[in-house]
């Protein structure tokens, strides 16, 4: 290369610095690490998860037999968190109310993932009419309290389920989803990257989907991550009402629904469902806290 | 003379804001051969952008070219289908832009974004391409190719990243390279670099390149013809050595006068353009740079200058020209350039503020 050796020297210790910086992701990854409370709440998490998996399998006792113990058993022994009023033991069904919990969350924000982002991605983009309509809706269902369209939801597609809990909690979380991607790729479409990949002939899908979503992944993990225990809360609260998870399925919400009653004499019922609703959701929130520090770019160190 | 690869005729791209139609190119008309390397030069806000924009049919809004044609090999870009505007960009005429940083995707590898170049017009295997995007670094002299494509865009100098983007518009061997102020956002040793990169690649290549620029000193080292533009319209046109040694526009001239120059004695202070560039929206009436020139008649704030012939090759848009303004005007010794103090002809109010 015939350049000045002044130039040469430059673009050496340009290469040097270069070096020592890492990918974005393996930035983030060792930001999160550092992060204390995040760490922990990911162990838990996976903790969580196992449990929930080993319940597909196995329980101490059957969740759904009335008797195995006494009738408000307090903690013990034989059964660790004691029986409910109907002496069904208290921690095989919080173990299968993980499942429930781990499904809501995961699946409702499954279905948020696939229909947010791309009406976020086309009514960011294309603007228009598709961004008119898509903000007309989101205005209205904005103005109706969540719980009063879920439940609507739910009678009208015939009474609770899981299925329908499911659909109904999407159903109210896909406009945040779709709010913050449109909001992300209005903002990025104008960048100088986009006119260069259209000026290399990029089709409007790859642009979105190759160029925009990727620049946009770090506000949308974090989202979910935060979207996850909303979601989780909210089905432990239409089943504390009666309209969630049908019996005899141990929704964490139906479980403490059910201790309310006793709670005088057996605070374990109630306990039980509700401690692990909290540490559940303070894990989630604490690795979204963890993931939005660790994902943003401003934050060097 | 080649056949030329690209033809503009009687190119208007408007601008349709609350305030008006902004005139951003009015009447724009050239010619670039194959191989060859063409200057376009003015000011910010002259229309040079977004003649390579209309060009590249991807001009913002609320902006629309309204009229003209755009020939490339002898189809009119303006009259094709959207998708066959879009097939031919980046693959015969591509285009590289200012600020190579924010031009690269940040979370995509450098490499990556070559093959996506390739991709995006035909089908082929991933190893092939990643070796090709790796010729193509190799060609642009990135140092290290294999590592650098590897890398993300912010993990590159300036320098590179250019080189990176110059490789992108490469990808397909356009038959036209549009390079939109390419160094204005690098070190000058950088800028000189590219240049020459540039130069060796529409030698080798045989790649059309047009320099939009509002460095004269980029024009000189790289361009063999050179546009000069003012709001919106082309006031000068010729071969760079007759532009630079016999400018004929007094545009051209105070703009030639403008550059700083290394062996101007200390003393000589930089004679800037008198006056702020037009409002594109209500432009002038006449000659559209009379509110500035220091060399205008009276015949010049009502009649519009057509682009005549004043040299082999040479066209400029001035009822007076430059040869007339050294010979009865004594431009060569002139100092002042308030609008009008060569000729004389001066509105009672700038007479009063001056």
């Amino acid at each position: 290369m015939a350049a000045p050796p002044l130039a040469v020297t430059q673009e050496i210790f340009a290469e040097d610095l270069a070096r020592e910086q890492v990918g974005l992701w393996r930035d983030a990854w060792r930001r999160l690490r550092r992060n204390r409370m995040a760490f922990v709440a990911s162990a838990y998490l996976v903790v969580l998860a196992i449990v929930a998996l080993v319940a597909v399998v196995h329980t101490p006792y059957s969740y759904f037999h009335q008797g195995v113990a006494p009738t408000y058993a307090p903690p013990g022994s034989a059964h660790l968190l004691g029986a409910d009023s109907a002496g069904r033991d208290i921690l095989s069904r919080l173990m299968v109310g993980a499942q429930i919990s781990l499904i809501v969350g995961l699946s409702t924000q499954a279905i948020v993932l696939a229909v947010g982002v791309p009406l976020g991605l086309l009514a960011g983009y294309f603007r228009g009419w598709i961004d008119a309509g898509l903000s007309l809706i989101i205005n209205v269902f904005y103005g109706i309290p969540n719980v009063l369209v879920a439940m609507i939801l739910i009678v009208i597609l015939g009474g609770p389920g899981l299925d329908k809990i499911i659909f109904a909690i999407a159903f109210t979380g896909w406009m945040d989803m779709a709010r913050l991607v449109r909001g992300q790729t209005l903002s990025l479409r104008e960048r100088e990257f986009v006119e260069a990949s259209r000026a290399s002939g990029a089709r409007p899908g790859k642009i979105l989907f190759g160029h925009l979503l990727p620049n946009e992944l770090g506000p949308v993990i974090v989202q979910v991550t935060l979207g996850v225990p909303a979601a989780i809360l909210f089905e432990a609260f239409l089943s504390f009402l009666g309209i969630g998870v049908p019996p005899p399925a141990p929704s964490w919400g139906s479980m403490a629904a059910e201790g309310i009653n006793s709670m005088r004499i057996a605070p374990h019922i109630v306990l039980a469902p509700t401690i692990a609703l909290l540490m559940t959701l303070m894990a989630f929130n604490f690795l979204g806290d963890g993931l939005r520090d660790a994902l943003d770019p401003r934050q060097k160190r | 003379m080649s056949q030329p690869v690209l033809e503009v005729s009687n190119l208007h791209t408007q601008f349709f804001t609350d305030d008006g139609v902004v005139q951003a190119v009015n009447g724009v008309s050239f010619e670039l051969h194959e191989g060859e390397s063409l200057g376009i030069v003015g000011e910010s806000g002259c229309g040079k952008s977004m003649t390579a924009l209309s060009i590249m049919g991807l001009v913002p809004e609320p902006g629309r070219v309204t009229a003209g044609e755009i020939r490339f090999r002898g189809h009119d870009l303006l009259r094709m289908r959207a998708e066959d505007v879009r097939d031919l960009r980046g693959r015969d005429i591509a285009m590289i832009f200012q600020d190579p940083l924010s031009s690269l995707n940040p979370v995509l590898k450098n490499g990556f974004q070559i093959e996506e170049a390739m991709l995006a017009h035909r089908h082929a295997a991933r190893r092939e391409t990643r070796e090709r995007a790796v010729g193509l670094l190799r060609k642009v002299r990135v140092p290290a190719a294999e590592a650098r494509a590897r890398d993300y865009p912010h993990q590159l100098s300036g320098g590179m990243r250019q080189r990176t983007m110059i490789a992108m518009g490469l990808a397909n061997d356009p038959a036209i390279l549009i390079a939109d102020e390419p160094t204005t956002a690098l070190d000058v040793t950088v800028q000189a670099q590219i240049l020459e990169l540039l130069r060796d690649l529409n030698r080798d290549l045989h790649t059309a390149i047009v320099m939009i620029t509002h460095n004269l000193g980029v024009v000189a080292g790289l361009c063999s013809r050179v546009i000069v533009m003012y709001a919106g319209q082309i006031v000068e046109q010729g071969p760079v050595d007759e532009i630079f040694e016999h400018p004929q526009h007094p545009y051209t001239w105070a703009l030639l006068r403008s550059v700083p120059r290394v062996d101007a004695m200390r003393h000589e202070r930089l004679r800037s353009i008198e006056g702020l560039p037009p409002d594109l929206i209500r432009p002038p009436a006449g000659c559209r740079f009379h509110p500035r020139c220091p060399f205008r008649v009276d015949r010049c704030f009502n009649d519009e200058p057509p682009l005549d012939r004043v040299g082999d090759g040479h066209v400029a848009a001035c009822w007076v020209t430059m040869d007339r303004a050294y010979g009865e005007m004594g431009a060569a010794e002139l100092l002042d350039v308030r609008p009008g103090a060569a000729s004389g002809v001066r509105l009672p109010a700038e007479r009063a503020g001056g």
